[in-house]
């Protein structure tokens, strides 16, 4: 019975941020200063299809019934029709959201690969050259702009050492298993900018958790049962400093989405965030909204799934 | 805060006028951490440096003679692709960067703050609050700045405002855990019987304690705000009347002159991090003196919540 009641605890909780972010949107779109008709169609449109995705949304009703209208086409998986192409707004995000999860979740595993061996190093051997090498790497990487950081990986590694493609998702022509090569080889800049954005805060959190579980009476316990140092570092500390760190990552996913718009743009990655930049660029108010709400959508899900694994993975998360 | 008994501390004790407050032990502290006084120094350039634009350097011209000058003796931070000198730019830049860092992060530590005394003080409304920034802070900010900005017309108030709409929830949750600890307290209780007026006590006991933590959210806010504006001026929704790093960078970007005139990125994306480093070492170091106890285990949670 407690998974049930887990997942259905974190179902709601993430019902809920949805609920929130689809209001929140909506009343900004309604109550902001400016023409809400100029949020939903374009003036461009012919007359009539227009006037008919006003009526849909029953612009001259009172907001309530707006609201309603509005959660009841948005629960249809209607997100509108985008003012440039034509087509609706779920066909055009849809076929770039696979990107954008491919880029954010090779640099979270990226993150999570590197962040927890140096943030053992580190932890290990404090005070150390490494130890302080990684609190300042830490501390920097935290202060950089995401497009500075890409743009000196592409100037680097894309346009002098040519070793990587400067931009784009795939090369057009390879087909097959060289196919995969190509996306790989195209991800791994894009990739490595938004995780040396992530690791230094990720890194500081592993080291100071496992510093405090080092420091615990347990880890006393173990090492006087005789265990080897390294057996006590990686089986019993780091276990239980890792819950914490991994909780960081779930509270930093929004601004993952959002370094990942910036990296996008840089690399003309073809994701959400590369679109969100030429719907800017064309004033396409129907894709900016339906990519807000696709990209929360992302963040909730991937935070609920998280939460229920760790739930499951540490009894003392699903009793609390 | 307790005293501190360093000789210098007792000789102004000494003093009946002059007992010695925390603040200018804090100072003393301060002074004394290279990874402090040097960053602050450089805050100051900085906000020097926007004040004085006028005087270090002509405004940019709308196009120039010399098209992606690489930098030397002519144009020390070289030429963008419309002639025009970089160095003007980021120096322009930085009146705009600072104004949007400061403006933005005031209104949202304002507001954070208040929502989250209030909120620490009468018991109903924290509920409410704590779910409110649960839900904001769970949510992708950017992308939500980028539709209400491009709603509205992006200029420099809308920058301003969208940002500090969407930070204060953040300052908000680093105020509020003090401030629960702080309304527990008995010295508040004693608060109540001596005054029914609950602004009375919120004003005059609940917010100095939480000063100290407001202190160092305004550093982290304000240096959000930095990379938030420069990101919506990246994708082309900055103010297209005023310079600021964020323009430099979207420009070199719209241009295609990013991957090839290395000093068109270089120079801004320097500014930028140089203001939120040393804003970032300030509130460490800031936090460091002020809980000199705290000092060997540095940790980033001693950074964002500790105030003890």
């Amino acid at each position: 019975m407690p998974v049930a009641w887990l997942v259905g605890r974190k179902l709601v909780r993430a019902l809920l941020t949805l609920w929130f972010a689809v209001t929140v949107t909506f009343l900004l779109l309604r109550l902001l200063p400016g023409d809400p008709a100029l949020a939903l169609a374009s003036p461009n449109m012919t007359a009539e299809t227009r006037a008919s995705i006003l009526a849909s949304y029953g612009l001259d009703k009172p907001l309530v019934v707006q609201y309603g209208l509005y959660l009841g086409q948005l629960v249809q998986g209607n997100l509108g029709t985008s003012f440039t192409q034509s087509i609706p707004v779920t066909q055009v995000l849809g076929a770039r959201l696979p990107w954008t999860l491919l880029l954010t979740g090779a640099s979270l595993v990226l993150t999570v690969v590197l962040g927890i061996p140096l943030g053992v190093l580190a932890a290990s051997r404090r005070g150390g050259v490494l130890d302080r090498l990684v609190q300042v790497v830490g501390v920097t990487g935290q202060s950089v702009f995401v497009p500075s950081v890409a743009v000196l990986l592409l100037f680097a590694f894309g346009v002098r050492l040519g070793w990587l493609p400067i931009g784009g998702a795939y090369d057009t022509g390879v087909y097959g298993v060289a196919w995969y090569g190509d996306v790989a080889r195209h991800l791994v800049l894009p990739a490595l900018s938004l995780t040396l954005v992530q690791l230094g805060a990720y890194v500081l959190t592993v080291r100071s958790t496992l510093i405090d579980a080092l420091g615990q009476d347990y880890t006393t316990l173990a090492q006087a049962n005789g265990l080897s140092p390294r057996r006590v570092l990686w089986k019993h500390a780091l276990r239980n400093a890792l819950l914490p760190a991994t909780t960081l990552i779930g509270l930093q996913l929004g601004f993952l989405v959002g370094g990942a718009v910036l990296t996008e743009t840089v690399f003309a990655y073809p994701g959400v965030g590369r679109g969100i930049y030429e719907a800017v660029t064309q004033l396409d108010y129907a894709v900016l909204q339906g990519a807000f709400l696709l990209l929360a959508a992302t963040v909730v899900v991937a935070n609920m799934v998280t939460d229920v694994v760790y739930g499951l993975l540490d009894p003392r998360v699903s009793t609390r | 805060m307790s005293a501190v008994t360093t000789p210098v501390a007792a000789l102004d004790a000494a003093v009946p006028q002059a007992p010695a407050r925390p603040a200018s032990a804090t100072w003393r502290r301060f002074r004394r951490e290279p990874l402090g006084i040097v960053p602050l120094a450089l805050l100051v350039g900085l906000a020097l440096v926007a004040l004085l634009a006028p005087l270090l350097s002509a405004a940019p011209a709308s196009y120039g003679p010399d098209v992606l000058v690489a930098p030397g003796s002519g144009h020390w931070f070289g030429t963008d692709s419309l002639g025009r000198d970089v160095l003007a730019e980021v120096v322009w830049g930085s009146r705009q960067s600072l104004l949007v860092a400061v403006a933005a992060s005031a209104i949202a530590i304002a507001v954070g703050t208040a929502v989250a005394v209030v909120g620490a003080y009468v018991k109903r409304l924290d509920t409410l609050v704590n779910v409110v920034v649960d839900l904001v802070l769970a949510l992708p900010v950017l992308p939500l700045m980028i539709l209400v900005a491009a709603l509205v017309g992006p200029s420099t108030t809308t920058i301003i405002a969208v940002v500090a709409a969407f930070s204060w929830p953040e300052v908000t949750r680093i105020v509020r855990s003090q401030a629960l600890t702080v309304v527990g307290l008995p010295y508040v209780d004693a608060a109540r019987l001596m005054t029914s007026s609950p602004w009375w006590i919120i004003t005059r006991h609940v917010l100095p304690a939480v000063t100290p933590v407001v202190v160092v959210s305004v550093v982290v806010t304000a240096s959000r705000a930095v990379l938030s504006a420069a990101g919506l001026a990246f994708l082309g929704l900055g103010d297209p009347n005023t310079w600021s790093w964020g323009r430099i960078l979207y420009e070199a970007q719209q241009s295609g002159a990013m991957s090839s005139a290395w000093w068109l990125t270089l120079f801004p994306s320097l500014a930028i991090f140089l203001l939120v480093l040393s804003a970032t070492l300030v509130s460490t170091a800031y936090n460091d003196a002020r809980n000199p106890r705290a000092r060997r285990s540095r940790t980033r949670r001693s950074t964002i919540g500790a105030g003890r």
